[in-house]
């Protein structure tokens, strides 16, 4: 459970993580759009430096973002066999047997999986150095402009919101039930189909009872305070774009731009 | 032979930015067949202590002998099951793991995962629910019926009923209302006392710490500060003072007590025994 990186936020204080969130959503979008866009190594090369700086900001070991590619792996060798069968322009590079391996086959797909790679470490990026609640409130602000078709942002937001603030309260339960039916002999990782069943049925219950438990709680909770949905609402934590985040905005943007003008241009 | 932790550490996220060490080359020897306390501030150390004791947790560095496995950093273990068999750990909270249709169901799901055959499994349930007080006609009720309290109860069941030669509480009475927390507390004692198991209590209840612990372990900061009698820490003004810890009650009733004149044993530890003496004494 604590092996899954790609996603999780850590919580320290770093330049990155002082970012405000919208910038950094706008940036996250500008620079997976430069990625896609481009079909240059160099532009590439580019956004790799930027983000190799971006992590140094960040303080995140580059550990993490290699394990955050973990997941992947299988999906990559997958795109890298068929690609490599399939394509049949450029050069022959060499035969395997009889079939001719071509060179726009091999540096194509190299070139698809670096662009999936940077996407990965972009995201990565993201999610690690803006704290879940930040991220809804920025996702909220983007969305503003769908009220304008009655979408409920702000409802959404907040169910968002109360979703991600109970992942790490509920992996806390889980882990203790798990612990507490261990110590009940309960073994999760071998055993029978019906042994494993079993396992699963006394992690299950007790988590649902908990979290419908919770969830009353809550509920109870916010009534308690005057929460009325759709109501207008004030915050505690007003953001506020300063100076470094137009910079960090535009940077982003300033890639963007030299990544469409590379197809141009190269 | 006693619970030996040899120059254990335990770090918490391993090779990540935010790694924490939460045991920090801990030497410590629990003797068997006493009651031993661990209290401390929340985060020093406690529950990650008791989970290595039956191996949730396994040593970062370091070693861990208990009964006749040991435990050793970076090796691979085999033997969990006998072991969690044989070491019943009691969690905070411990009624959120029931799950089971009935109430006996529940009891008896332990001592068949450890490979009592049904009917013993069942016995020992019904004896071990008779012990902490759950009436007969609730044995057929679902657990998620029966009032916080009970639901405690029967969970502790489930670890008596697996017959375990360790017990470990985490924090056994959190929530309880005082005579609930008196009988589970009184049932602990009742089995180190009658069937010599041993009992290791994390708390943070200093009174009953007094009241019923042999030995004290306090833990800070992940490291251990002192292990000895129970008596012997609490009967130290400046001992209790580094660590932040307040005198209970009864200390401070039996201090006045002797200092008025009246003669108190040293075994008289809770209210009842010092009432009995004092009694005798007003008398005469």
């Amino acid at each position: 459970m604590n092996n899954l990186v790609f996603g999780k936020y850590i919580p320290i204080d770093s330049f990155m993580h002082r970012l405000d969130p919208r910038g950094k959503l706008i940036g996250l979008f500008l620079m997976i759009a430069a990625v896609f866009v481009t079909r240059s190594w160099w532009v590439f090369l580019g956004i790799a430096v930027l983000l190799a700086i971006a992590l140094l900001l960040a303080k995140i070991g580059i550990k993490m973002i290699v394990q955050s590619f973990k997941p992947m792996i299988v999906m990559m060798i997958f795109l890298f066999v068929i690609n490599s069968l399939t394509i049949r322009t450029g050069e022959v590079l060499f035969n395997i047997g009889t079939y001719p391996i071509y060179e726009d086959a091999i540096f194509n797909t190299l070139f698809v999986i670096c662009r999936l790679l940077l996407m990965i470490s972009i995201t990565t990026l993201l999610t690690a150095t803006t704290n879940p609640l930040d991220l809804t409130l920025g996702i909220e602000w983007i969305l503003k402009p769908l009220e304008l078709i009655r979408f409920p942002t702000h409802e959404v937001a907040m169910m968002v919101s109360i979703a991600l603030r109970f992942i790490p309260t509920i992996i806390e339960e889980t882990i203790r039930i798990m612990n507490a039916q261990k110590s009940r002999g309960v073994d999760f990782e071998n055993g029978r189909i019906s042994e494993k069943i079993a396992a699963i049925l006394s992690l299950i219950v007790p988590l649902f009872s908990v979290a419908f438990e919770r969830a009353y709680e809550l509920a109870d909770a916010m009534e308690a305070r005057g929460y009325v949905p759709g109501a207008k609402r004030t915050r505690y934590r007003v953001l506020k774009f300063r100076f470094t985040d137009f910079m960090f905005i535009f940077i982003c943007a300033l890639t963007l731009a030299l990544s469409i003008a590379s197809r141009f241009v190269l | 032979m006693p619970i030996r932790f040899k120059a254990l550490s335990y770090i918490y996220n391993k090779d990540m930015p935010y790694a924490h060490k939460a045991l920090d080359d801990i030497n410590l020897e629990i003797r068997e067949g006493i009651v031993t306390a661990i209290i401390g501030e929340t985060g020093s150390g406690k529950s990650t202590l008791v989970e290595h004791l039956n191996a949730l947790l396994l040593p970062s560095e370091g070693s861990l002998e208990i009964l006749d496995y040991n435990l050793i950093a970076n090796q691979k273990q085999k033997f969990l099951k006998p072991l969690r068999k044989d070491v019943g750990l009691v969690f905070q909270f411990s009624e959120y793991q029931l799950f089971e249709e009935t109430i006996l169901k529940d009891v008896a799901f332990g001592p068949l995962n450890f490979g009592f055959p049904l009917e013993e499994a069942l016995k020992r349930a019904a004896e071990a629910l008779k012990m902490v007080d759950i009436p007969e006609e609730l044995f057929s009720v679902s657990p998620l019926e029966i009032s916080g309290g009970q639901k405690r109860r029967v969970a502790i069941a489930g670890i008596i009923a697996c017959d375990p030669k360790i017990i470990v509480l985490d924090e056994p009475t959190a929530g309880l209302d005082p005579r609930g927390a008196k009988q589970i507390i009184d049932l602990f004692i009742s089995l180190n006392r009658k069937l010599k198991k041993t009992i290791i209590i994390v708390s943070h209840d200093n009174e009953m710490v007094y009241n019923y612990c042999d030995e004290t372990v306090v833990l800070s900061k992940g490291k251990i500060r002192y292990h000895g009698p129970t008596l012997e820490l609490f009967a130290d003004q400046e001992k209790l003072k580094e660590f932040n810890m307040l005198e209970p009650q009864i200390v401070t009733f039996r201090n006045l007590l002797i200092e008025n004149g009246f003669k108190v044993s040293n075994e008289a530890r809770t209210l009842d025994m010092l009432a009995k003496e004092i009694a005798g004494q007003i008398r005469k």
